[in-house]
């Protein structure tokens, strides 16, 4: 087998209306890993997904997925992963069992294993109780639940999950993970998209931020979140952010922070610099002087949005974190 | 995690033989058709609801209108190679409807990224809808029978009338995969596919003898692929030559009717599944330059 689950040279994927979604991508998983890819809607997340699942053909550039070319042996790769598209994809008609089954023997589960394997993943999917009702009358978390096990029948070695938790309730994107980490641990090699920051902060050993169709840095979350330079410190001015615009250029006119370090939020400032919190004064001291009322005020660790920030120029705009987290969070060092 | 543990792994999902890729999809398909009451209401109670309120409606009158040449023969037998062959283009319009359904639920994707081979999926699907055409065929002619309808060539006619209705379900349904395809809506795929019947079905030579109908119904059923359908069931059903659209005398008796209309939608599966087939390839290698 592979040295790496993926190893990707030079992808390239343009569409035939003449997009360009994926331009020059390079990336290597080795087996075992939790690997996320992290970016906003439209940035290649999903066309790079595709193609290493073979359904999108590429324009140009290598991809091998646990040792085979997709181009030159799909079914052999096909064999060899299991794919959970973005939307929910079960059959409406069948019930949980059935849709199960069914992955089953697409896969050629040998027939001896099919009862335990089905019983298991109903178990794990928790859809034991209905598993003799149709699809058709689940919840969309139900729903969600039931794909996921279907994706994995044939226990493949790599796993593709594409927003695995989108539209799901916090408690099942919980249960869902539990169940992702357990087989990863177990071995499986599992690539996921998220928008959810929080998500891949906890759960991904390495991460690659794709914008407009590149990655633009990967690394671990904390690696990454060291590379942003420091920490952050948050000034909340007015809630409508009238003053910020003002607010920035006195700060930067204090020299104790380069201007390209101040960011303008929704309600006020982030600052980024090594010096963070002996900064502090300053900045506090240069407002004042502006005639600026300050609300708050926070010092804390970068987060992986400020990674984003940093290194495109953009948040993740699309973000709609639920109620998990995404609180700044205090410094303690 | 270890290369060893990896590959063992894998070898749990060897895929299957073509037959059994086929069998799976053929599973599946026959369950839904069952379950799926659009399918079943659609494709089966309303030929059913025409057999019965066309011979009960029309009987007195049309019975005279058909009665030209030979002995009588009564509109129940008259009618039921017509409600054959419209339960055979009900059928396959569905069969696009499930292709719609299925790109729209993700299942399209979901068996694309399986090993199974697309044409075991496709075959299974297929067979899956023929095996309900027959059924469905079947029904008509007992219900037929029970209604009056007689058949001229017994058994084997038959068995014929089934394989017709095989022939002739094959352009529509590659038609009607081809507007799934295009149209990529269910929507419009239920109106491509159904909304075309029902003129098809009475610009033919399904409910009237052509000879008491306009010169233009007369023109157009002539391009009509169900005068074909109808008239080689027919043949069948009364046991004599009925095609007027084109006249043959080279075979004698009903070959005169079978082997112009057989050979007329042959040449029309084959163009038309051909395309589909170019259309469903196209389709699972997706929209890259």
């Amino acid at each position: 087998m592979a040295e790496y689950a993926i190893d990707v040279d030079g992808l390239e994927l343009t569409y035939s209306d003449g997009t360009q979604a994926v331009r020059d991508v390079d990336l290597q998983v080795p087996e075992g890993e939790l690997f996320g890819f992290l970016g906003p809607n439209g940035a290649g997340k999903t066309t790079t997904i595709k193609v290493l699942s073979t359904l999108l053909r590429p324009s140009a550039g290598s991809v091998r997925v646990n040792g085979f070319d997709v181009v030159g042996e799909p079914r052999k790769v096909r064999q060899t992963i299991g794919y959970m598209a973005q939307e929910t994809s079960i059959d409406n008609d069948l019930t949980a069992r059935e849709n199960i089954r069914f992955a089953c023997e697409a896969y050629g589960v040998p027939r001896s294993e099919r009862a335990d394997r089905i019983d298991e993943l109903l178990e794990l999917a928790d859809l034991a109780d209905v598993a003799d009702k149709r699809a058709n009358d689940f919840s969309g978390g139900m729903k969600k639940r039931l794909d996921a096990a279907t994706a994995l029948v044939h226990r493949p070695p790599l796993v593709f999950l594409d927003e695995p938790t989108t539209g799901l309730d916090p408690a099942a994107r919980n249960r869902l993970w539990e169940y992702f980490e357990r087989i990863n641990e177990e071995g499986t090699t599992i690539v996921l998209t998220t928008q959810y920051l929080e998500e891949a902060d906890q759960l991904c050993d390495r991460i690659s931020v794709i914008h407009d169709g590149e990655i633009v840095v990967t690394g671990s979350p904390e690696a990454l979140k060291r590379e942003v330079g420091g920490e952050v410190l948050d000034v909340e001015l007015t809630e409508d952010g009238t003053d910020a615009e003002r607010a920035r250029d006195a700060v930067a006119s204090t020299d104790a922070v380069d201007r390209s370090a101040i960011d303008v939020t929704d309600d006020g400032l982030s600052i980024t610099s090594p010096r963070a919190r002996e900064i502090g004064t300053d900045v506090l001291l240069a407002l004042r002087d502006a005639d600026i009322p300050v609300l708050g005020f926070n010092v804390r660790s970068p987060t992986l949005d400020d990674v984003f920030l940093a290194v495109t120029g953009e948040h993740v705009d699309d973000v709609e974190d639920i109620d998990d987290g995404s609180d700044p969070v205090e410094v303690s060092r | 995690m270890s290369t060893e543990n990896a590959s063992q792994r894998s070898q749990q999902a060897t895929g299957n033989t073509f037959v059994g890729d086929v069998w799976v999809n053929y599973k599946r398909w026959m369950i839904k058709s069952v379950r799926n009451p659009f399918i079943l209401t659609g494709s089966l109670l309303q030929p059913v609801i025409f057999l019965v309120l066309f011979t009960q409606v029309f009987g007195q009158v049309a019975t005279s209108a058909i009665g030209g040449n030979g002995p009588a023969i009564s509109y129940e037998t008259y009618l039921v190679p017509a409600i054959a062959v419209q339960t055979a283009l009900a059928a396959a319009a569905a069969s696009g409807i499930g292709l719609v359904n299925d790109i729209e639920e993700g299942m399209f994707d979901k068996i694309l990224v399986s090993p199974m081979s697309r044409t075991g999926v496709f075959l299974g699907k297929s067979l899956a809808e023929i095996s309900r055409i027959v059924a469905q065929i079947v029904i008509i002619i007992g219900l037929g029978w029970l209604l009056g309808a007689r058949y001229a060539t017994g058994i084997p006619g038959i068995v014929g009338i089934l394989i017709i209705g095989i022939i002739f379900s094959l352009w529509f349904t590659a038609f009607s995969n081809i507007v799934a395809l295009v149209t990529r809506d269910q929507e419009s795929t239920i109106i491509g596919a159904n909304i075309l019947q029902f003129p098809l079905l009475f610009v033919s030579s399904a409910f009237l003898p052509l000879s008491v109908m306009p010169g233009w119904i007369q023109t157009v059923a002539m391009f009509n692929p169900i005068t074909y359908g109808v008239d080689a069931a027919r043949a069948l059903t009364l046991g004599e030559d009925v095609m007027t659209v084109i006249e043959v005398t080279r075979f004698g008796g009903i070959w005169d009717t079978l082997v112009p209309a057989l050979t007329i939608l042959v040449v029309l599966d084959i163009v038309l599944v051909g395309a589909a087939v170019v259309m469903l390839n196209r389709a699972a290698k997706s929209a890259v330059q």
